[in-house]
């Protein structure tokens, strides 16, 4: 969101995201996912994203709508409240929810709503065990370390049986792993090169064979996250694309990591967000840095074969950061991808269908 | 884009003069390091920081205190209070005006790494339940910083920003005011964590006029041995963010 903020620039970049999520529902990209981001100026204005995402539902048919994720920390949200706005999302949509859950990663959120970092993780473990149970049980109830309740009807159900495909955020490293052990979609939020993904999904894939699944069933999918920006000008494409992805990541960089403020083992001291941004960003001068989705449909295809060839099934792509990209080239990029790139991976396309990020 | 600071650059023009010379490296030994981190009134967001520097949301300011038994230049005690910034997408903590205990020590650490410090009586101090920080200077106590009820963590888990000095530089034969990036490396011997507590700070006698810390964040005391580092950036205190930074040619290898 730039500024200077008037009063209706807010509006406008909503606007924006959901012309973009209509169109891509219309080329047909697989999925739109949004976050829940509270307090960070500039980088995200998204801390109700059960309303946009519904949004989204009401003007789409097919695209599926990613929650993206839910932050399961009882300081930011309830278990009960997640529970039900997600079937409601599930309802609305004609079952077209993706449940993604996490627990923050900055010290102005985490500080900004009183939770204590060291137990986001313990509060996240217990959520992501519960909130399935409430969806596929008549009545329930719990006794536990972070919440509990007495038996009660969690309502409504998802129209999704047994319920929505759950994911997990995955930026510390090792979050992947607790991804596979208990059976969960690899949300990657991090941009890491191939070569360091590659070992990420192995090991994702070796260790989800013998997971105990918090859900009813195994979701077993790995997405990416990538920019995209497509142009028949490669030289344009990709100048235009390593300035969204420079933008974005100068944003990001401007963020109060939590282990920057409060020393905790919960949020390992690689500082792997920004390494791996800066790894998958950068690039010898006058070359495009290997692993990103910016140029002519020609290097695109050939970007993402490389990506689905170290394992991963899906990417999301960030389309815009503070409005870097003017919105109709946005969509025009959108146009370009849908007509020369999608149909180079028709014949997968549960494995292989590009997906959209809600800026 | 990012906000960025609005205060005159004239007030970064008058740090000490660094004399970098051709003195061995220091490595201090078992250095105990205090820091207490608190969020500032947000009405000084950008009012404490040069145009070169982005404010980190929330402003949040930075009590370190070294207690170095040896060095060169004999014992010393180090106190700061620093404004925690980004110089470009870097996280940085800015010290305008610091203190320390040792004139010769106040010498050194100005010559070769541009602190700018002034002298005080700082008291230092450990114990099972507490550890503290006291600076009094020119008759009044200005900084009265703790760690309260330390339980143990891992050194590993304390990430400490890299400081930008106030102080000056020569360059074509005149005097310029630069921030100079003190970047220390860390080996941890202990480490523990703890609830922070301010029970008093004078931003003006630290250089911050405005500066009002209001919410608590953490606190961390630490044994390390620290390498002080050879300087490789300064920073321009009145150019924007992306320009402002000067890389230094390495020197020795």
């Amino acid at each position: 969101m730039p500024r200077p903020w008037g009063p209706t620039t807010e509006y406008e970049v909503y606007q924006n995201c959901l012309e973009q999520v209509k169109l891509a529902d219309e080329l047909g990209f697989d999925q739109v996912w949004a976050v829940e981001h509270h307090f960070l100026e500039e980088y995200s204005h998204c801390s109700a994203p059960e309303v946009f995402l519904t949004a989204c539902a009401m003007v789409t048919k097919n695209i599926r709508i990613g929650r993206g994720i839910v932050v399961c920390v009882p300081e930011f949200n309830s278990p009960v409240k997640a529970a039900e706005v997600a079937a409601t999302m599930d309802i609305v949509s004609g079952g077209r929810l993706e449940f993604g859950t996490g627990r923050s990663a900055t010290w102005t959120e985490l500080g900004g709503m009183g939770a204590d970092p060291d137990e986001t993780k313990k509060t996240w473990d217990e959520w992501v065990r519960v909130i399935p149970q409430m969806w596929t049980q008549e009545r329930f109830g719990y006794q536990g370390r972070a919440f509990s309740m007495p038996q009660r009807a969690v309502l409504p159900k998802p129209l999704q049986k047994p319920h929505p495909p759950m994911w997990v955020a995955v930026t510390s490293p090792g979050t992947e792993l607790d991804a596979a052990d208990r059976g969960m979609g690899s949300l990657g939020l991090t941009f890491g090169g191939f070569a360091e993904q590659e070992k990420k999904i192995a090991e994702y894939r070796r260790r989800i064979k013998y997971c105990d699944p918090v859900g009813s069933f195994v979701n077993e999918q790995v997405n990416t996250v990538n920019f995209l920006f497509c142009h028949e000008d490669n030289e344009y494409g990709a100048k235009t694309g390593q300035r969204l992805a420079g933008t974005f990541n100068y944003l990001a960089e401007q963020l109060l990591a939590a282990r920057q403020a409060y020393p905790t083992r919960s949020y390992p001291n690689l500082g792997l967000l920004p390494a791996l941004r800066r790894e998958a960003t950068s690039a010898p001068e006058g070359q495009i840095p290997e692993g990103l989705c910016i140029g002519n449909p020609d290097r695109i295809v050939e970007v993402i074969k490389k990506w689905e060839s170290v394992g991963v099934d899906r990417i999301n792509f960030l389309l815009n950061a503070i409005e870097t990209v003017p919105q109709e080239e946005v969509l025009a990029s959108l146009r370009l991808f849908a007509k020369e790139v999608m149909p180079k991976f028709a014949e997968k396309p549960a494995k292989t269908a590009a997906a959209v990020g809600g800026a | 884009m990012p906000l960025v600071g609005t205060r005159p650059t004239a007030d970064f023009a008058s740090g000490p003069l660094i004399r970098p010379g051709e003195e061995a490296p220091w490595t201090l030994s078992r250095v105990q390091i205090l820091q207490v981190m608190y969020e500032l009134e947000q009405g000084a967001m950008t009012s404490l920081l040069p145009p070169a520097l982005h404010p980190t949301i929330p402003p949040t300011l930075v009590v370190t205190a070294w207690r170095v038994p040896e060095s060169p230049a004999g014992p010393f005690v180090l106190a700061e209070a620093k404004v925690g910034c980004r110089s470009g997408a870097r996280p940085r903590a800015l010290s305008v005006r610091a203190f320390c205990d040792s004139e010769q020590a106040r010498a050194a650490l100005a010559d070769r790494w541009g602190y700018p410090l002034e002298a005080a009586e700082i008291g230092f101090a450990r114990r099972y339940d507490r550890c503290w920080v006291t600076v009094e200077a020119g008759g009044r106590v200005v900084l009265d910083a703790h760690l309260v009820d330390p339980e143990a963590i891992s050194g590993n888990d304390i990430q400490y920003l890299a400081t930008l000095n106030t102080a000056r530089v020569e360059r074509e034969g005149s005097v310029v005011p630069r921030l100079i990036q003190v970047d220390p490396e860390y080996q941890f011997h202990s480490a523990d964590r703890g609830a922070p507590e301010l029970l008093a700070f004078d931003g003006e006698a630290f250089g911050l006029p405005g500066a009002e810390p209001y919410w608590p964040v953490s606190a961390s005391y630490a044994v390390a041995d620290v390498a002080m580092p050879e300087l490789r950036y300064l920073v321009d205190p009145a150019k924007p963010p992306l320009m402002a930074v000067e890389r230094l040619p390495r020197t020795g290898s």
